[in-house]
């Protein structure tokens, strides 16, 4: 006979016992130990001889009101509850209590001690996090202490708050005589306003005057280039003119000897220089011994009385200078200066004034506003009417003086938003990996929770942790930035042909920009994991048999947050491509524009002879020989010359009356003296009629673009070859060939200036770029010229191996001839990109980077969820999924974030593009092809980066994923 | 026979004094205590549960899973140390307790 069978009493419980709001865990424990119990009272009852029907029923026995049994038992399960949560709030009071900045400061060490402890133990995950912020960081803080260098660091001068700079506007320009600013700021001459910083030098006597609001006043103008010899070879040197209490009024020191005082700034002061640290240890090793030493410049001799502080070499960003010379001495160094040059009509010089100490600046400026005023009106000669309403202002200097600021800022803060961008997807990117990390954690964060831990101590652990690797992060991407910054630097100044002034320096405001980047983002990807580590539930963690990811990040679920977070980096790193994609298609356009002349194959180098003392005739003279001696040089096929070079950035227009038009209207045109050849050599092709003739060369003066010289060439008008838009513009439907135009009386021309005959149409040649290649193609005159300022030397083969033959030709002149700016013409149109260069290839650079963390993120994102659904895909695949499905559903899932991403980013860049704006050419900021490509490009890399993840998914094997868990 | 409320009174007491010496599994307490009783107090699982249950919440005993060869899993309970302080205090109070009871009784009685 066979045994009675035992019952059930696990079923037998479980269908009696109403528990209600336990965790099923829990209740299943309960169950557990009731139905062990009651089966042990059943098998003692069969021991006693009782018949199964009858142990059972004394089993049964033990437990007869069901219900208020339940409820007792319910009763003290919630009671143990919330007895845990009375602990816990007890401990968590506790840590409130014990905040006191020991306890703080205790555990804090101890939080870091362990985030190291724990970090060192996964290094594959932690150099993996730590590199991708040092990326991030580290590209951040490189274009941060660009800005800084370029945009916030004030003037290098003692108290620089107290420095105002002298600015006026009026409603038109005024009627100056001459006027010149040297890219210290803006200045501005349109229909409707008029605005810059440079004044006449008597007006700057007015102001210093003005000793009740100003303590000095610091006045200064470009000397350009000059020619430096006496010292070794020729060579040029930046030099500035400034007013004798220049130095006292900007409070500097010498690094040697002496600076100016003012009583070197007068004509009949013996000639004194002051070095530029910089120049001091570039040129002269630092010696001591140049103090006292005699320099010729411009063939004048001058004594060094001293070097300036290491730490100024300019006021202005971007205008750096070897040397500064007393004002006084202009008159010496320059040719065509005469005593207008220092009257009220000539505008020249930039001042900055100190303010007295108690006194405003708008206190100064009520001061100065009044003279201003009065000397525009009622000055020896009024250069402006009350409706003109001329006005000063004071600006403070540490923002006023632009420089290259201007032109530098809004690719900088291009570059900026670019970076951010960057690290925002970098912050993603750890965020996921972190979040990966936090899942396989799990158990680990469940046991300190049930050994007391609050859980704001267990987030605040893994903050620590996350802001140990974005400070680790920090500390590499400094050295990475400082690196690359200085490397930008030096190719700024390459392409701008003389030292910034710039220095990237770990100055402390970059030093607390990335201690903030970096805090920052350490809280903003330790967050999410850290948040997703409150919602675990204790008993289910604590089990072995726990699934290895966290409550409510499943990863079936379509939005949790891993998936967030890789749609977030997708999006932005289709913001970021897009706007790469308009950058390098801007540069793509402006390389393709016509320039309308051949481009290779040309050199083109400046020379300037006045430097040396050539005078009248003899520069003529010497051109003419010059260019002979290029075009024999082997190698040379032809030369020219011009006033300048094309595409240099460099433009000089005309305006000239039409016949038969109103003369009060007057036209214009961008004008351009060249040499004989000029067309030839630059491949510009001749639309009708014909070249100078060599006597028309001869007809010019020594002034370039003098037209009028010899009394017998009073009448008789310019030869000027023109372009097919001057045509157009001027003669359109008319045979161009001996039309004249300009020419007649001018008012404002002195009593010794001839008669002026206007040009006459004798050649039409072919559109081509001047200034530079964004812009559109203005009519333009070109005009004979006996001189120029560049020459052009076409070349059979490479130009740069003539370099030497015609440095050759140069000394074989005899004179210490300075040549500058050697630059192969391919090279100057390179130049005039730099900007787009620079955009293009660093944005491109950093969409990259951006597209390879993304494609990082997703590729890791679906791992991690294959890794999870190991067992899922086992069982799907014992019941005969077939592979080709499983690798389907997950590349699908992996493509489904990817588009969500690049809709939300196509939807970010139409928005962000726009304010690229300007600084395209050729593209739009919402061009369709661009935001094609880069949704095709991330579907691609997308595609790619669910490939690897979905065949590991269709090699599970279902046998060993069943035994998995 | 004692009623269901003096039993319900001194029934914590009891579990706690049989687990001081060692760890024991619920039905064994039962047993234990019907045994020491001659059988004149007896506790259902029924009702020795919840008080197991109650004591555990209070953090005076613990309960662990023990798995033996070939035997279905038992939980056994343990005093921790603030049971056996518990038991300390209990201790002295039921025998002060009886010993005052006695004292009422005995001189009702003279």
């Amino acid at each position: 006979m066979l045994p009675p069978a035992t019952p059930d009493w696990a079923r037998y419980v479980r269908e009696r016992l109403p528990l209600s709001r336990l965790q099923p865990e829990r209740e299943a424990e309960i169950v557990e130990e009731l139905a062990g119990q009651l089966e042990q009272a059943y098998a003692e009852a069969l021991g006693r001889g009782l018949t199964s029907e009858q142990a059972e029923a004394a089993a049964r026995r033990h437990i007869s009101d069901w219900a208020s049994f339940a409820a007792e038992v319910s009763r003290s399960e919630r009671g143990r509850e919330s007895a845990l949560a009375g602990i816990q709030h007890r401990a968590e009071d506790r840590d409130v209590a014990r905040r006191g900045r020991f306890f703080f400061w205790t555990t804090l060490g101890q939080d870091l001690l362990y985030a190291v402890r724990i970090l060192s133990k996964s290094p594959g995950f932690t150099a993996a996090a730590v590199l991708t912020m040092a990326l991030g960081i580290g590209a951040n803080t490189a274009i941060f202490s660009l800005i800084d260098a370029v945009l916030l660091r004030s003037l290098p001068v003692r108290n620089s708050q107290e420095l105002v700079l002298l600015h006026w506007s009026a409603r038109k320009e005024p009627r100056t005589y001459n006027s010149s600013g040297y890219g210290d700021c803006e200045i501005r001459f349109t229909g409707l306003e008029a605005h810059g910083c440079n004044f006449s030098k008597p007006f700057i006597e007015q102001v210093r005057a003005q000793t009740a609001v100003f303590s000095g006043v610091a006045a200064f103008a470009s000397a350009g280039q000059l020619n430096l010899s006496g010292s070794g070879p020729a060579r040029l040197a930046r030099g500035q003119y400034v007013s004798g209490d220049y130095f006292p009024a900007l409070g500097l020191r010498p690094a040697a000897g002496r600076l100016l005082a003012p009583s070197d700034d007068s004509p009949s002061a013996p000639e004194v220089a002051v070095l530029s640290y910089g120049y001091w240890q570039s040129e002269f090793g630092g010696e001591p011994g140049v103090i006292g030493r005699s320099i010729h410049l411009q063939g004048f001799p001058f004594t060094v009385v001293g070097v300036a502080e290491a730490s100024f070499s300019n006021l202005t960003p971007g205008n750096s200078f070897d040397l500064w010379v007393p004002m006084a001495v202009r008159p010496k160094l320059e040719k065509g200066w005469t005593p207008a040059s220092e009257n009220a009509g000539s505008w020249w010089v930039v001042a900055l004034a100190r303010l007295k100490t108690g006194v405003s600046r708008s206190q100064a400026e009520a001061a100065v506003r009044r003279v201003f005023y009065n000397q525009m009106l009622h000055g020896d000669k009024p250069l402006f009417e009350a409706r003109d309403a001329p006005a000063l202002q004071l600006l403070p200097a540490n923002t006023g003086l632009t420089g290259v600021r201007r032109k530098l800022s809004a690719p900088l803060y291009v570059l900026m938003l670019a970076v951010g961008i960057v690290l925002l997807i970098a912050c993603a990117n750890v965020a996921g990996l972190m979040l990966a990390r936090a899942a396989g954690r799990q158990k680990e964060i469940a046991v300190r929770l049930a050994l007391g831990a609050s859980r704001g101590r267990i987030v605040r652990q893994l903050l620590t942790e996350s802001l140990a690797i974005s400070t680790a992060g920090g500390a590499l991407g400094i050295a990475m930035a400082i690196w690359s910054a200085r490397g930008l630097l030096q190719l700024l100044a390459t392409i701008m042909d003389r030292p910034t002034g710039f220095s990237a320096n770990l100055d402390p405001r970059v030093l607390a920009f990335t201690l903030a980047a970096s805090i920052v983002t350490g809280i903003l990807f330790g967050l999410v994991p850290a948040i997703s580590s409150l919602r675990l539930d204790l008993t289910p963690a604590l089990k072995d048999g726990a699934k290895r990811t966290p409550r409510g990040d499943r990863p079936r679920g379509w939005f949790n947050s891993g998936s967030v977070l890789v749609v977030a980096q997708v999006a932005l790193t289709v913001v970021m491509l897009v706007g790469a994609g308009l950058l390098v298609r801007t540069l793509e356009s402006l390389k393709r524009v016509d320039p309308g002349f051949e481009t290779g194959n040309v050199l083109t180098f400046r020379v300037d002879p006045t430097l040396t003392g050539y005078k009248g005739e003899q520069i003529g003279a010497l051109f003419r020989e010059l260019r002979e001696r290029f075009g024999a040089v082997p190698g040379v096929t032809s030369a020219s010359y011009s006033m300048v070079p094309l595409l240099s950035g460099i433009l000089r227009s005309t305006g000239f009356r039409l016949h038969g038009l109103s003369t009060e209207k007057e036209s214009d045109a961008d004008s351009l003296p060249v040499g004989p050849g000029f067309f030839d050599t630059m491949r510009m092709p001749m639309v009708a009629g014909r070249d100078f003739r060599p006597a028309e060369f001869e007809a010019t003066g020594s002034k370039p673009g003098s037209r009028c010289s010899r009394a017998s060439d009073a009448r008789a008008p310019v030869a000027a070859i023109v372009n097919e838009s001057f045509v157009r513009a001027y003669f359109p439907g008319q045979n161009p060939m001996g039309q004249r135009f300009g020419g007649g009386e001018d008012p404002d021309a002195g009593p010794d200036a001839c008669p002026d005959a206007g040009w006459e149409i004798v050649g039409v040649v072919h559109d081509a770029r001047y200034r530079s290649l964004h812009e559109e193609i203005h009519p333009t005159i070109y005009e004979p010229s006996g001189e120029g300022g560049s020459f052009e030397l076409r070349t059979a083969s490479d130009p740069r191996a003539v370099i030497a033959s015609v440095r050759d030709v140069i000394k074989r002149t005899g004179f210490d001839l300075p040549i500058y700016e050697i630059k192969t013409q391919l090279q100057q149109i390179e130049d005039q990109l730099f900007q787009e260069r620079l955009l293009a290839s660093l944005s491109s650079l950093f969409g990259v980077l951006a597209l390879l963390l993304a494609c990082i993120g997703l590729y890791g994102l679906l791992s991690f969820e294959v890794a999870g659904r190991t067992r899922e895909i086992g069982i799907r695949m014992a019941l005969g999924a077939r592979a080709a499905d499983v690798h389907r559903q997950i590349v699908v899932r992996g493509i489904a974030i990817t588009v969500a991403g690049v809709a939300l980013g196509i939807a970010g860049a139409l928005g962000l593009t726009r304010y690229l704006g300007s600084m395209l050419f050729g593209v739009k900021p919402g061009d369709p092809l661009t935001l094609a490509a880069v949704s095709a490009l991330l579907l691609l890399v997308a595609f790619g980066a669910s490939y690897g993840p979905a065949r590991r998914a269709t090699h599970v094997d279902p046998l060993v994923a069943l035994r998995y868990e | 026979m004692f009623n269901r409320e003096m039993k319900k009174g001194s029934a914590e007491f009891l579990v706690l004094s049989l687990l001081e010496a060692r760890p024991r599994h619920g039905y064994d307490l039962g047993k234990l205590i019907e045994a020491r009783s001659k059988g004149r107090i007896q506790f259902r699982i029924g009702s020795l549960y919840p008080i197991l249950c109650r004591l555990e919440d209070r953090g005076l005993i613990a309960g662990r899973w023990v798995e033996r060869a070939g035997e279905r899993r038992r939980r056994y309970y343990r005093l921790t140390p603030a049971g056996r302080k518990f038991l300390a205090s209990q201790r002295t109070t039921w025998g002060e307790f009886v010993l005052t009871i006695n004292r009422i009784v005995r001189s009702g009685n003279a």
